[in-house]
């Protein structure tokens, strides 16, 4: 079973799947699922409202395009907003699993 | 440069598109995980249902995904809507900044009209349009006696018998005017206010803010006696005690109780009245005096004329009652708005005023329209290049508009701040002739009013020349292309007639609308003129007066009160300088104390007729001498007349005489006064030159002058036999007496306030106030009108002499003569100025003719004021014409010629 999602972590799942080539979504829903080895899933419409969110705050931007097999698909990136949140995002969130971590190895 | 790009308006994504995009795009993701879980082994259905089943809320997302994309093009369009407009704006204030006299005076002349028309607005609003701030106010109307033309206030015998009778009104009440010497140990002051019946708060709807109301008990002759006090009394003299209630002040010397305190600006009626006290009329002898003002409350629903037949019926059964004191049996009882009351005769002033400020305004906006038209068509080359470089027509008349925007938003400032002065002036130097003052605020609907004038404006002196110069630039594009355009463009000479045409019908329109505000200013300068020329039948220097009113309650022998009289009347005639001491009910020029009605004996107005009405004033035998009014007929008063028991005598004057007795003496007639049929005779014993005592304005109706009593007659008992002005006049000037007249009253009794002190100038004077105010009001605005159309004119003239200049230079140089040549110009121009003329010499006559009530002594078709105003608006005219025409004449030709 995945594990329930922490709040506030699902900016920075859908921030860190989004490479530095353009993706959509449902290969953001992959990707978090694959790089956590299955332990994390967003729910689809979680994930669709907080794309459409984050494409409102100007974090991510999005444009149509034909993905593999001739399909079209809406491409996201991120925009330089976006890499600056990620960046913050993400220093925040590895101080905090190394805090967490050291606590952990004194019990 | 700029890129291109679509204004802001084409940028809006349809809702459909951006629903269509979202469910694209769902459905997308759900056929992904579709065909994913057929790879794992589902069954293509079961894969279907799975991929929905994993996505959860589909119709929630998809709403939550339409919403993002909505919130974000509206902030988008904002955005882009703010940077299109301050971009539009930056340009304008750039292009006006290179334009500085053009742009100041546009804002100047039309805030002016903003500020002008808004002011007038807010007092108008105040005083006729907004509703009383009372409970239900269209429920509340006055009611009085008609005798057309007059509308009589109440006596106690016509309000009781309303109260008593009527059935159709939610509730009657009535007032009086009860001004009392108010007393605090220390010192004593005359203050302003009424004695009202019990209902009177509750009618109105007023509630008290401390305490309660009158009972019936307080309102009834001999009961308790109550007061209810202002809130700008309790606040000022008793420091806004909370626990005044039940606590007593002196009014003439009497104990009152307070019972009430009323909210801070609670109605007109009870502005600037210091309290109220509970009216307790005693049952009345005889029909008058008429001092009391009724109201009443209609109830929900119901308008004035439903309760028209009752009053008339109350008259009715009332009239018989009262004959032998009160024969008018013409008159009818009847009920008016009480807001049309309090407005009075203000609607025609109001109304004067306003239209001058619309006219002006109209100049205003004309005006800046014409400058803006000039502007536009001296710089075509430059909007010619704007369009030859893709900007569209649409960008163009933007572009244009920005610049009249930008002004019609600099003139709604220069408005904002002149109305807010004008509110000011019209609430503290207006607050006496206008009615409400003290409700005049700029306030939402006034700013509302000065925004929709702002927009006019900008309508009016924005459209024709952004049409002007989109509209010119675009039709000589699609003749010639853009090159010929540019080409012609750049020379100024051709192509511009229909532009003079433009701009000559703006001049004209500009004088149209001058030539009758400058006559109507006209028109009331003359009138303030013979106003102030307006003989009183005296000499008016050095001529003190004053009221003088003796405390009821420490005057109450008739004896202690003539004592008071005489020897205030030596010990004031002992101030040096001092060359005579009179005393009066009344004082010139505008304060007849009585009007009253009388019955002659050689020609009776007959049983139920309206008797006569003329000005009574009582006066001490003094009175003649010290105004120095002329005997023509028969005798002064003297001991005979105030001794006691005497015969009842009046002196009348010429205008009396004349109007009653035309062709023979009226020494010797008799007459009844104040339709007291029982009464002895009155003999007329002299004749003397008449005195304004109803207003400069009014009409000699004849006084009658009556030797105020100094017998038997209840004095202690009679507020009039306690109260007379003193009249002082002196050799020097009047002064250096005041302080040593007004010692000799403290002298005799530090009790007795001296009060209303004036001299005979200063009341003619204040009297001029108004019209003064008034007449100077529309003559700034006309000076204003004057001076723009002279700017108008004076534009399009130098405009025409610049583009002529080619023409002029070739006549002068073929031997025209310059005489000739500054004819032919000025010619053009006095065509316009003379045809606009002609229009506004109409609109005069019948402006006028309607505003013939704001005029005196000068017809509203005054031959002389047109001549003068035409003379001067033609000289003006004239030299505005002329001096472009000189200064073309007087170039060098061959100069001229070799230029461009």
């Amino acid at each position: 079973m995945p594990l329930p999602l922490l709040q506030g972590t699902l900016d920075l799942l859908i921030l860190g799947a989004i490479g530095p080539r353009p993706v959509h979504g449902y290969a953001i829903a992959s990707a978090i699922e694959e790089r956590s080895g299955g332990d994390l899933r967003v729910e689809d419409a979680a994930l669709y409202q907080a794309l459409h969110r984050l494409e409102r705050q100007g974090l991510v931007e999005a444009e149509w395009g034909a993905s593999e097999n001739n399909r079209r698909a809406r491409f996201y990136t991120l925009t330089s907003e976006g890499r600056r949140r990620l960046a913050e995002q993400k220093s925040y969130w590895r101080r905090y699993a190394r805090a967490l971590e050291g606590i952990l190895r004194g019990v | 440069m700029r890129q291109k790009r679509k204004p802001f308006w084409f940028l809006r994504r349809p809702s459909a598109e951006i629903a269509a995009d979202v469910d694209a795009e769902l459905h997308d993701h759900l056929e992904r995980r579709t065909a994913a879980l057929i790879r794992d082994g589902f069954a293509p259905d079961e894969a279907r249902a799975e991929a929905r089943r994993r996505f959860g809320d589909v119709d929630a997302t998809r709403r939550y995904c339409r919403r993002q994309h909505e919130v974000r093009e509206d902030g988008m369009r904002r955005r882009l809507t703010i940077e299109d407009l301050v971009q539009d704006a930056r340009i304008a204030v750039r292009g006006l900044f290179r334009a500085p006299v053009l742009a100041l005076t546009i804002v100047a002349s039309v805030g002016l009209g903003i500020g002008a028309a808004t002011a007038i607005f807010a007092v108008i609003d105040a005083a006729l349009l907004r509703p009383l701030p009372y409970r239900d106010p269209a429920q509340l109307v006055r009611i009085y006696t008609d005798s057309p033309p007059y509308r009589f206030r109440f006596s106690v015998v016509d309000w009781q018998a309303l109260a008593a009778q009527q059935t159709t009104f939610a509730r009657v009440a009535a007032y009086g005017d009860r001004p009392m010497t108010y007393t605090d140990g220390t010192s004593a002051e005359r203050l302003r206010g009424r004695e009202v019946t019990a209902g009177y708060f509750e009618t109105l709807g007023v509630v008290p803010a401390l305490g309660r109301t009158f009972t019936e008990a307080e309102a009834r002759a001999g009961g308790p006696r109550a007061v209810i006090l202002s809130d700008r009394f309790w606040r000022q003299r008793l420091g806004g005690a909370p626990d005044v209630l039940g606590r007593t002040i002196r009014l003439d010397s009497l104990d009152y109780a307070i019972v009430g305190v009323l909210p801070p600006g609670s109605g007109p009626l009870e502005f600037d009245q210091d309290y109220f006290v509970a009216a307790q009329w005693p049952a009345p002898r005889r029909k008058g005096p008429f001092f009391v003002t009724a109201i009443g409350r209609l109830p929900d629903g119901s308008r004035p004329g439903a309760v028209a037949a009752e009053l008339r019926e109350i008259n009715r059964r009332l009239f018989p009652l009262w004959k032998s004191s009160y024969q008018d049996e013409h008159a009818t009882w009847a009920a008016m708005d009480l807001k049309a009351y309090l407005a009075g005769g203000f609607r025609s002033i109001a109304g004067l005023a306003l239209a001058a400020v619309a006219l002006l305004w109209v100049i205003a906006c004309v005006n800046a329209s014409n400058l803006l038209v000039a502007r536009v068509t001296s710089r075509r080359r430059e909007l010619a290049v704007r369009a030859a470089l893709g900007a569209s027509r649409g960008r163009l008349v933007r572009y244009l508009l920005a610049e009249s925007a930008v002004l019609a938003v600099l003139a709604a400032a220069v408005g904002v701040a002149l109305a807010w002065g004008g509110v000011v002036l019209a609430r503290t130097a207006g607050a006496a002739y206008i009615p409400r003052a003290e409700e005049i605020v700029l306030g939402g609907r006034t700013l509302a009013v000065l925004a929709a004038v702002t927009a006019c404006s900008m309508a009016l002196f924005g459209v024709i020349p952004a049409a002007q110069g989109a509209g010119g630039s675009f039709r000589r594009d699609a003749r010639d292309g853009i090159d010929g355009g540019l080409r012609t463009l750049g020379r100024s000479a051709t192509g511009s007639r229909s532009v003079r045409r433009l701009r000559g019908l703006l001049v004209g329109c500009q004088f149209a609308v001058a030539t009758p505000l400058l006559v109507i200013a006209g028109l009331l300068i003359v009138s303030l003129g013979n106003l102030g020329r307006v003989d009183l039948g005296f000499d008016t220097r050095n001529v003190l007066t004053g009221a003088v009113m003796l405390p009821a309650a420490q005057y109450r022998e008739d004896g202690k009160v003539l004592t008071f009289w005489d020897r205030l009347r030596t010990d004031v005639a002992r101030v040096p300088g001092v060359t005579g001491v009179a005393f009066t009910s009344s004082r010139p020029p505008n304060d007849a104390g009585d009007q009253n009605n009388f019955e002659l004996e050689d020609s009776p107005s007959g049983p139920g007729r309206p008797q006569p009405v003329t000005t009574w004033v009582d006066a001490s035998p003094e009175y003649f001498r010290v105004f120095g009014v002329k005997m023509i007929e028969g005798r002064l008063f003297d001991a005979r007349d105030t001794a006691t028991n005497s015969p009842s005598v009046v002196i009348v004057d010429q205008a009396w005489a004349r109007r009653f007795f035309p062709g023979q003496s009226a020494v010797g007639k008799r007459l009844k006064g104040g339709g007291c049929s029982t009464c002895d005779w009155t003999t007329v014993v002299g004749v003397v030159s008449p005195v304004k005592f109803d207003g400069l304005d009014a009409q000699d109706r004849g006084v009658v002058y009556t030797p105020m009593a100094e017998r038997g007659a209840d004095l202690a008992g009679s507020y009039s036999g306690r109260t007379r002005y003193l009249i002082v006049r002196s050799a020097g000037p009047i002064d250096e007496a005041i302080p040593q007249v007004r010692k000799a009253i403290r002298d005799l009794d530090p009790n007795v306030p001296f009060t209303r002190v004036a001299t005979i100038d200063e009341l003619v004077d204040r009297s001029l106030e108004q019209p003064r105010g008034l007449s100077g009001l529309i003559g700034a605005l006309a000076v204003v009108a004057l001076a723009l159309s002279i700017v108008g004119i004076y534009g399009v003239m130098a405009h025409y002499v610049q583009q002529q200049a080619k023409d002029i230079s070739i006549r002068l140089a073929l031997g025209g003569t310059p005489r000739r040549v500054v004819g032919l110009i000025v010619r053009r121009g006095m065509t316009l100025v003379g045809w606009g003329m002609a229009v506004g010499v109409a609109a005069a006559v019948a402006f006028a003719r309607l505003l013939s009530a704001s005029f005196f002594g000068v017809s509203p078709a005054d031959p002389f004021t047109f001549a003068v105003v035409a003379a001067l608006m033609l000289a003006a005219a004239l030299a505005a014409c002329g001096v472009p025409a000189a200064r073309a004449v007087s170039a060098e030709p061959a100069s001229v010629l070799r230029t461009d």
